[in-house]
């Protein structure tokens, strides 16, 4: 089987930090790291090499710097990896990206399934998954927790929702997102990143390789315009407590909210009669 | 995997000033060193109070021309702080002899140099455990999987995790170890000139003792880096720990009224903590080399704290250096790493050093600084004297006579001053 | 740039300034059955990230904001603190240190 699986280089983003009297965000300094949420994809992905064979080839359009995140990757495991980089794929919003992500999987050919995170800590879109599945014309799944092979070249997929669980069969190849905290990233080990380090297994693609058409790529291709960003302050809790029955709770909670304004005056006392 | 078949002469540890130095002149003199480092990146994990000392770290490295220098220190400053009163001493130095930066930044530097001389570096990896066979060492470990090498070098830092493991040292008693916690604050680089009275490219070093760190043995300290000051406290641990949480400490250190105007509309960039060795002749191995094994920097305990200045990072580099020349005269003149060869080619040599014969020497002004109810008792008495000089109402009393009223407020007896006087010199 | 002000600032919020990383997994473990046995409790006031705080009369410690200092491996007197660094790079991680 070979896999693909999708990673995006994202700024730390719990460094990140608002400066409230400019209205921007404070990126100095702030290091990159590979999605937290992708790594579930990486060791899915791994689980699903070791159970059935085959290969797994990490993939991400970024910035050259974004090699050492995928020397990461390398470094729990996966075989090789593909880094799509070009100045012209710069400012692609999901379309854009989901398009070169997908041309770049047509290039390699032989691929049996394409496995992303559930969404990106950074934008949580959630889009480029769908959007890859969409390009390729393959099924597509997201929330799952578990795969299996079955015949005919065939996929059963466990997906997980809040309170139910769901199986899918899927024909490959198929596009799949994996469910945020539903694996146990594996750590880096010393003969991967050795590997990683000696052999340097990532492959740079640019456009040069991809051939695609400039208008459909980066800033040109893409349709979404961020207008602006703003910053929810932390607002400091309130705590009150109250002891008693349900019915006292509510009429007391009622006037609290009517206290506070949050709620208009409505003679609460009368909201508990009744039923 | 033909990368996976290259045989590595010799595995570096940490990728410290220690490892880097010592994997950079071996990689040098055309050996095959690969450098296992914990962190991502180079220098990600790496604290240190604020300052290096420029000497050893060109005998090492050559030319410092492109280091990521951020200020030469040409202020020296020495403070005692009591309650709202100080005492600082100010030295202005002609020359350049130690410059500030960040650790990290001049970690990666050192792992440029290293790398361009050949030197492989792998970072995210932990080493477990350092690999034992017929009472030698072939190799590490990390995670099950084994590499093996020629020689090891042991380049981990305060926390030998790996030389207690493998039976060399002993846990150090907490009373042999001191915690430094440290706050970067930006503030910008024309600020710091005007409030520390520098001119562009100049920096400060400043030590604090007394109240500044709840008198805890111990003291203070600030570094003016390129457009931020590094503050913080080194507080000796002690059996039962520490009185006060340290970031408390560093947090009053932080809003001292004599002090918190000087990082005014500042921004706290980084918050960290390091074990610094504080007794460092109790902390020496017993041997810093075993059958195709050698222990550099921090790891050899080689840590200088003499309570006006710490010095750890050129100690570190100079010994990482030493132990590399010493890999490279054994297999050149012997053909052998032996225990024996390399306790001769490293660790006579490192002990025969100024490195570590100050270590040595110094060991008397360490205690003294560290009694803290001695620099409770002399701040107050100074500082009581010099009040009584400067702080006149009516009457104008002489020096002896503050002197006198002082000793006997803080009850201390002329005869203990003389003897602390002496004592101090003597063994200093 | 913002301001940081005249009061002290709470330990989580110094460690807030730092870059984390921080795995799933705890690189330090605590057996906190031991602690029962410890009168100082001195890890309460040396450990310079506050992971070890006091719940009623128990020790609670999390991993999670650790500075990897390794003050509270040699100060806990009843051997309780299982002390490793973090794998795969991960945990705190310096810039201006």
């Amino acid at each position: 089987m070979h896999i693909v699986v999708g990673v995006k280089w994202v700024p730390n983003t719990q460094a990140v930090r608002f400066d409230p009297h400019t209205g921007t965000l404070i990126r100095e300094g702030v290091p990159s790291i590979v999605n937290p949420h992708d790594l579930h994809a990486v060791e899915l992905a791994l689980k699903l090499r070791e159970r059935y064979g085959g290969r797994v080839t990490a993939v991400t359009m970024a910035p050259p710097g974004a090699v050492k995140g995928l020397e990461h990757i390398i470094g729990m495991g996966v075989d090789d990896a593909v880094l799509l980089s070009d100045r012209k794929y710069a400012g692609a919003d999901t379309l854009a990206t989901s398009y070169v992500i997908a041309s770049a999987i047509k290039r390699m050919g032989d691929v049996d399934l394409i496995v992303f995170g559930q969404e990106t800590i950074d934008s949580s879109t959630a889009h480029v998954p769908a959007q890859v599945a969409s390009w390729l014309e393959a099924p597509y799944i997201y929330y799952v927790e578990e795969v299996e092979a079955i015949e005919d070249n065939r996929i059963r997929v466990r997906r997980r929702l809040e309170d139910l669980v769901e199986w899918y069969e899927l024909e490959m190849p198929a596009v799949i997102a994996v469910l945020m905290h539903s694996q146990k990233p594996r750590p880096v080990r010393l003969i991967h990143k050795l590997r990683a380090v000696l052999e340097k297994p990532v492959e740079t693609w640019s456009n040069e390789i991809l051939r695609l058409d400039e208008r459909c790529v980066g800033l040109k291709g893409s349709p979404t315009v961020v207008t602006k960003i703003t910053w929810m302050p932390e607002v400091p809790r309130k705590q009150k407590i109250f002891k008693g029955e349900p019915k006292e709770a509510v009429n007391w909670l009622i006037r609290r909210l009517e206290e506070e304004k949050i709620l208009p005056t409505c003679g609460a006392d009368k909201c508990g009669e009744g039923d | 995997m033909q990368g996976l078949n290259r045989r590595f002469e010799v595995i570096v540890v940490g990728a410290g000033p220690a490892g880097l130095s010592a994997a950079y002149i071996l990689a040098k003199k055309g050996f095959h060193v690969v450098l296992l480092e914990r962190g991502r990146g180079v220098g990600s994990k790496q604290v240190f109070g604020g300052r290096v000392y420029s000497s050893l770290l060109e005998r090492v490295f050559g030319s410092l021309g492109d280091a990521p220098i951020h200020r030469w220190v040409r202020r020296e400053r020495l403070s005692i702080i009591n309650g709202e009163r100080m005492l600082t001493v100010e030295y202005i130095s002609g020359g350049k002899y130690s410059f500030t930066t960040y650790l990290g930044q001049l970690a990666s530097w050192m792992a440029g140099k290293a790398v361009e001389a050949g030197a492989i570096i792998v970072d995210e990896v932990r080493v477990d455990r350092i690999l034992v066979e017929d009472n030698s060492v072939v190799g590490v470990e990390s995670g099950g999987d084994t590499l093996k090498a020629d020689v090891v070098v042991d380049a981990e830092g305060a926390n030998r995790l790996l030389l207690e493991e493998l039976g060399l040292v002993e846990k150090p008693r907490p009373s042999d170890m001191a915690l430094g916690v440290k706050e970067v604050i930006k503030l910008g680089e024309e600020k710091i000139d005007e409030r520390f009275g520098l001119r562009s490219g100049e920096g400060a070093a400043w030590i604090l003792a007394g109240s500044v760190s709840a008198y805890t043995p111990g003291g203070g300290f600030i570094y003016t880096n390129k457009d931020s000051v590094s503050i913080g406290v080194v507080v000796s641990l002690e059996s039962g720990g520490l009185v006060e949480e340290p970031y408390r400490l560093v947090e009053s250190m932080r809003l001292n009224p004599l002090l918190k105007d000087i990082w005014r509309e500042g921004d706290i960039i980084e918050y960290s903590a390091h074990l610094v060795p504080e007794r460092s002749v109790r902390l020496i191995p017993s041997k810093l080399a075993l059958n195709n094994f050698l222990v550099v920097g921090d790891a050899a305990g080689l840590l200088l704290n003499t309570g006006y200045t710490i010095r750890g990072v050129d100690y570190a580099a100079y010994s990482g250096y030493l132990a590399a020349n010493a890999i490279v005269e054994a297999e050149e003149k012997y053909g052998s790493y032996s225990e024996e060869v390399l306790r001769r080619l490293y660790e006579e040599r490192l002990k025969r050093s100024m490195v570590f014969r100050d270590i040595a020497r110094h060991k008397a002004v360490e205690m003294i600084w560290e009694n803290p109810t001695m620099i409770k008792q002399y701040a107050a008495l100074l500082l009581d004297t010099l009040g009584g000089l400067y702080e006149l109402g009516e009457s104008t009393p002489s020096l002896r006579e503050t002197f006198k009223n002082a000793r006997r407020k803080n009850k201390v007896s002329l005869i203990r001053v003389m003897a602390d006087l002496v004592h101090g010199v003597m063994k200093a | 740039m913002t301001s940081i002000g005249d009061k002290p600032l709470r330990v989580d919020d110094l460690l807030q300034r730092n870059v984390w990383d921080v795995d799933h997994r705890p690189h330090i473990t605590v057996d906190t059955e031991k602690c029962r046995l410890c009168e100082a409790k001195p890890c309460i006031t040396t450990c310079p990230a506050g992971c070890y705080i006091l719940a009623g009369n128990k020790v609670v410690f999390s991993y999670e904001g650790c500075l990897e200092c390794g003050a509270c491996r040699l100060i806990c007197p009843y051997n309780a603190v299982k002390w490793s660094y973090p794998l795969s790079g991960k945990g705190v991680q310096y810039r201006f240190s």
